[in-house]
């Protein structure tokens, strides 16, 4: 199944590569080479994840995954990092991020985590379809 | 009573902690393309033992971006060591348009990630005199960091070494609020630093400029 995912990073080199090779894996890839784009396109796809740099000009990734998940909780986010510290993962992991990975980053581990957020997703969609179908028949008296 | 050098000293530390951190963020971000680029390299590979023909632009393109990358990281480094060198000697020679477009560079990043540019301007005739060269690059720093907290706009920040009635001066000019807060940046340990480089350091409210003098030394 083909994975959407929404690729934020300032590094256009990097953009333009990792794009490329997440295409070649059968991912339906759109990028942004900045975060107020980001936010932009973000609300434009339904995307399955956001690969997000921690580290960007304007508006750093944290605070565009503060506005992320403001505008939609169930989205999730991978970011990626330079240099990973222990405070900025604790931070990332409190405000919802799925995961922060070092870069270079390992495009393997980081398909493997499109992958689990594309299945949490999925699961998510179940749930509210489940619970909209229970709405419905509670509401009938069925 | 404390030491008077202890500030300098722990600034300078501080000031050298700062650049080294922004330097390897930066061959992060190089060795992320690279990785990407030998990554590539390896899908291109694969489908090709998989019988999908090897396009020559593609691994050109791929060979380009490697020597791309690499050009930049070698930038990078000779900066930081020329910046390392700079401690080598506590008196010597300083071409302050040298030095300042050196320091400039290391605050790059940092001051992008402020959406903030500087611009040196060259002078018609060197502007060399003796002083501490690490010194002076951290005052200089402390110039730079005042612009990156106040600065955003879509101007550069004029950095303009020059000679001004006797005096060596590096004057940075920056857009209309630039000047608000100017004591309180200078009170810590950029008010000793200055004092053993002999320096002072003024700021013009009308034409928003903030203006360092170093003594016109030659010996």
């Amino acid at each position: 199944m083909t994975e959407k995912i929404l690729l934020i990073d300032d590094e256009t080199d990097f953009l333009e590569i990792m794009s490329e090779r997440m295409s070649a894996r059968n991912m339906q890839v759109t990028t942004a080479s900045s975060a107020r784009e980001g936010l932009a396109k973000a609300t434009e796809g339904n995307f399955d994840a956001v690969v997000l740099d921690l580290r960007m000009p304007e508006m750093d990734g944290l605070e565009t995954l503060r506005i992320l998940k403001e505008k939609n909780p169930d989205l999730e986010v991978i970011l990626l990092t330079g240099h990973a510290t222990v405070k900025d993962s604790v931070e990332a992991i409190k405000m919802g991020a799925l995961d922060l990975l070092e870069k270079p980053a390992n495009i393997d581990i980081l398909t493997e985590k499109i992958k689990d957020a594309q299945t949490k997703k999925m699961v998510l969609v179940e749930k509210k379809n489940e619970q909209a179908i229970r709405d419905i028949i509670a509401s009938k008296g069925w | 009573m404390s030491d008077p050098l202890e500030p300098i000293c722990a600034s300078g530390l501080q000031f050298f902690g700062k650049v080294s951190a922004s330097v390897s963020h930066e061959l992060k971000n190089v060795l992320a393309v690279l990785n990407e680029n030998a990554g590539l390299l390896e899908d291109l590979s694969l489908a090709a033992e998989r019988g999908k023909p090897l396009a020559p632009e593609q691994v050109k393109r791929v060979s380009e971006n490697f020597h791309k990358q690499i050009r930049r990281a070698d930038d990078i480094l000779k900066n930081m060591n020329r910046f390392a060198h700079s401690v080598d000697r506590f008196s010597a020679e300083v071409d302050l348009y040298e030095l300042v477009s050196l320091v400039s560079v290391l605050a790059s990043r940092l001051a992008a990630m402020r959406n903030l540019t500087f611009e040196v301007t060259k002078p018609e005739e060197p502007v060399i005199f003796k002083s501490n060269p690490f010194l002076v690059e951290n005052l200089v720093w402390f110039c730079l960091e005042y612009a990156m907290a106040r600065e955003g706009g879509k101007d550069p920040v004029q950095l303009i070494p020059a000679k001004k009635s006797g005096k060596i001066a590096l004057s940075v000019v920056g857009s209309a609020n630039f000047t608000e807060g100017y004591p309180e940046h200078f009170s810590g340990a950029a008010a000793p630093l200055a004092a053993v480089l002999g320096a002072t350091l003024a700021v013009d409210h009308g034409n928003a400029e903030l203006v360092v003098y170093f003594p016109d030394r030659k010996k």
